[in-house]
């Protein structure tokens, strides 16, 4: 049996120190929004040959004055083209303008999305996380009713959240980072994943917590509380590993060879629930200990 | 029936239903007999836009002018309209639909499979939207103050001036007039008139060109100002024109027709106040036929004719009776075609509209107008279209990824639970083959589940996620062996034990997918909705299929093979 709860210290300063430079780099950097929040269009045009030059493409769209464009290669002779413009027709002749000076070059994907749009979609996402993060709250504080020695169940529903906090916080801050440096853009689809990991990462310290609950009632008045939840945490441990591994395995092959679209969103819930298991293991109940010590105290 | 007797039924029912989803999910293995191959081969999972090629569009529609009781209405009518064209176009299944977000009325048109996205595209924004308005107040535009007005009035001046000396020098007139006129009709043809008899242009250009005593292709010797600006005037030649009938042109006025030429230099005006037009309500949607009509005859240019439904005959009663002797404008599209002043109260709910028509265009006219005109102006707000064979590789790459990680998961499950393992991935084949059958299946059902991109890695997820509750299971089985239990009782004990852990932790899944849901976009729903079927039906699976392929195949024989399920018993 490892004694997991009596390297709460290191645990908790790995998490404080990662949570904080997330927390700096979100504010510092901030997230590179993409068009489902920004409003503009993403354009994926494939060549006959080799992708020109960006200078070449710029200087050809010049005229059009599409505001912000970027232009990226995205392998098989393709590139996608990023600007702000946000309308159709300035979009056709984009093309129109491609197809004279390269022939044979064709749009593959389109995606374009008015302001008013992205404003809504903007205001449901955070409609969305609010409604998730309170929907789950409100499960915990359920599913753990019957709980109230020695610590109260709120107190259980304040160290999941506290842990799924630090779950999502860590992945915006890498997003952020990714952002800055690689250019990584997020959309609806990180949404999604944050959402998803915020499940999966209330799901896994529920198992714990599930497994410190039944200890509780079941033991012997001897034990005390921090050694019941340090037995609970090692009887869950390979099924936390194991568990994770199998979703980090399906997740990998989907990174890898699942295509260029699903990509970034597959990264956001590897980053997730490679932290959402370590924090169900060394935070939240750690924090259920460092709570019952506080009560002691006081 | 005993309990053997119940247990022997429920295996054999797993069977069953494993080789029916196998059968759906694979129908291949069949084709031998191809009776059966060919229904089975029917079932098809509906593939998203993004996997097979085609054009999701999201129109706004301005209903700010429609009463806030019709919209409902008005929208409807958007949509059936719409419809009518992309049935037009013979797309297999369009998908068209209305939403409201906010205060906003959208109209949501996907069409999968188009090979020439851009040709749909136009069919549907070349809709007509016909409007009928009606004199509001006049715009006052900006004044222009009077020095800056003189200013560039002598600079105009002076520019022409300087072209006068050119042409008199004996530069080539129509290449001066291509690079300087500002008369957009002429200026192309190097100021070219073509014939034109007097009276036909304003009395201060009349006077030079016929009155000007010039030799064919002379050059008159001073700027001629008019209403328009500065000219510089040159006649080419000259001839007779037909004999006039009318009796008029017997006393003495010429039949003379001058070929002439001119450079426009234009003057800069006060901009005249606008006449506004407002919307009376009258719009394409009470239209209840167009025709294309000849005043004379045939000899006069095309007309369009058009009928109103029983409402519209009333608003446009109103209208007219309203208006009379002012003008009632008709709108196509946001741009003003016609408009005529009424002269009457029209009551029988007939309306032309005369624009400068050729034949075809009126004839084209009345074809969108009778396919339908909007009752509401729409706009493109967002798009997203997938040329299909980029769809054709994300669904192949997908696919790819899918089963490699099955592959991967299946490997490690044999590894790390041996023969527990080898049954929880059977158990995970005859999830996945339930997966696929779900999807077939929809289509039968209220709820079809279309397959986007995002759905199948939400699909992904759910395999890896799927094996949770049978590794909660298997870890509580082998505790329970380690405390000395029999295999076969510790295994009762692990599914009993591990049951709230697994209710408990799906439920948050399952709430989180369900909001993802409610969110609503393409993506995020696509991939919520397969994460949510994946959570209940591996629920089912890890419960019960697991259970009783278990029960059926672990008795005693297990107790001294306990390194067939990774487990060791401890010494007591």
């Amino acid at each position: 049996m490892y004694n997991i709860i009596s390297k709460t210290k290191y645990t908790y300063a790995f998490s404080i120190i990662v949570t904080l430079l997330s927390v700096v780099s979100i504010f510092v950097w901030g997230l590179k929004f993409g068009i489902d929040f920004t409003g503009g269009t993403l354009m994926e045009i494939k060549f006959e040959k080799s992708v020109p030059a960006n200078q070449e493409i710029e200087e050809k769209l010049r005229d059009l004055s599409l505001g912000s464009l970027t232009i990226q290669p995205s392998g098989n002779n393709s590139a996608l083209l990023r600007y702000a413009s946000e309308d159709d027709a300035t979009n056709q002749s984009v093309i129109k303008k491609l197809e004279e000076k390269y022939p044979g070059a064709t749009q593959l994907r389109v995606d374009f999305i008015n302001s008013s749009v992205s404003k809504e979609l903007k205001s449901k996402s955070l409609m969305a996380i609010f409604w998730a993060v309170a929907g789950i709250m409100a499960y915990i504080a359920f599913a753990f009713r019957k709980v109230s020695r020695p610590v109260e169940s709120w107190k259980y529903g304040a160290g999941a959240v506290i842990a799924l906090v630090h779950d999502i916080l860590i992945t915006i801050g890498v997003f952020a980072f990714l952002g800055h440096y690689y250019g990584v853009e997020v959309g609806i689809p990180f949404i999604a994943a944050l959402l998803t990991i915020l499940g999966f990462s209330v799901h896994d310290t529920i198992v714990v917590y599930d497994r410190t609950r039944e200890n509780l009632i079941r033991s012997s008045s001897k034990e005390k509380f921090p050694d019941i939840v340090n037995r609970s945490l090692n009887e869950t441990l390979v099924r936390s590993i194991n568990t994770s591994l199998t979703v980090i395995i399906t997740l990998l092959a989907i990174y890898i060879f699942g295509g260029d679209s699903i990509k970034h969103f597959s990264l956001a819930l590897l980053v997730g629930v490679t932290f959402g298991t370590y924090s169900s293991i060394f935070i939240a109940s750690a924090l259920l200990v460092t709570i019952y010590k506080w009560q002691i105290k006081s | 029936m005993t309990i053997k007797q119940k247990l022997q039924l429920k295996f054999g029912l797993v069977i069953a239903l494993a080789i029916f989803v196998g059968l759906i999910s694979y129908p291949e293995v069949t084709k031998k007999v191809p009776k059966v191959y060919e229904t089975l081969n029917k079932l098809k999972i509906n593939l998203g836009l993004d996997l097979q090629g085609g054009i999701h569009m999201e129109y706004e529609a301005d209903t700010s002018k429609v009463d806030s009781t019709q919209v409902g209405d008005a929208m409807q009518a958007v949509q059936d309209v719409i419809e009518r064209r992309v049935n037009a176009f013979g797309v297999a299944e369009p998908v068209i639909y209305t939403t409201k977000s906010g205060s906003d009325h959208r109209l949501v048109v996907e069409l999968a499979g188009v090979k020439d996205i851009n040709q749909a595209k136009q069919l549907i924004q070349e809709t007509p939207f016909l409007e009928f308005k009606e004199e509001g107040q006049t715009e006052q535009p900006e004044q222009i103050p009077q020095d800056v007005l003189d200013k560039a009035n002598a600079q105009a001046k002076q520019k022409a001036q300087d072209l006068l000396k050119k042409a008199l020098a004996g530069e080539d007139f129509s290449q001066l007039a291509k690079d300087n006129s500002e008369d957009p009709g002429s200026k192309d043809n190097g100021g070219d008139l073509s014939f034109a008899k007097k009276g036909m242009f304003v009395p201060e250009f009349d006077k030079a060109l016929f009155e000007g005593n010039l030799k064919d292709g002379e050059i008159y010797p001073d700027l001629v100002e008019t209403q328009f600006g500065w000219h510089i005037i040159k006649k080419i030649e000259q001839r007779e024109g037909d004999p006039v009938k009318s009796p008029e042109s017997d006393n003495g006025a010429s039949n003379l027709e001058v070929h002439g030429a001119h450079i426009l230099i234009m003057k800069k005006e006060q901009p005249q106040p606008k006449i506004g037009f407002v919307s009376t309500g009258l719009s394409g949607k009470n239209l209840k036929s167009a025709a294309v009509a000849f005043q004379n005859q045939g000899l006069s240019e095309p007309q369009v004719s058009l009928k109103f439904d029983d409402e519209g005959t009333k608003l446009f009663a109103e209208i007219t009776k309203k208006n009379l002797e002012k003008r009632v404008a008709i709108f196509l599209d946001g741009e003003i075609i016609s408009a005529p002043t009424v002269q009457s109260e029209i009551t029988t709910g007939e309306a032309v509209i005369t624009g400068n028509f050729t034949i075809d265009e009126a004839k084209k006219l009345v074809q969108r107008l009778n396919e339908g005109a909007l009752p509401v102006p729409i706009t493109l707000v967002s798009q997203q279209s997938v040329e299909a064979s980029l769809g054709q590789v994300s669904l192949e790459k997908s696919l790819k990824a899918g089963i490699i990680g099955l592959i991967l998961v299946v490997i490690f499950m044999l590894l790390y639970y041996r023969f527990l393992g080898l049954i929880a991935s059977v158990s995970l084949l005859i999830y996945t083959g339930l997966m696929v059958s779900i999807f077939k299946f929809s289509a039968f059902s209220p709820w079809q589940i279309t397959l986007t991109l995002p759905g199948i890695a939400g699909f992904i997820l759910s395999i890896g996620m799927a094996v949770d509750a049978n590794i909660l299971i298997f870890e509580r089985t082998k505790e329970e062996i380690k405390k000395g239990r029999g295999a076969v009782s510790a295994i009762e004990e692990g599914f009993k034990r591990a049951w709230t852990s697994i209710r408990d932790g799906n439920v948050s899944s399952i709430i989180t997918s369900f909001i993802l849901i409610e969110l609503g976009t393409g993506f995020v729903k696509g991939f919520a909705v397969t994460l949510v079927i994946g959570v209940l039906a591996s629920m089912f699976t890890a419960v019960v299929i697991t259970r009783t392929i278990l029960r059926f195949l672990i008795g005693e024989w297990i107790e001294d093979k306990l390194w067939l399920i990774g487990a060791e018993k401890k010494d007591v």
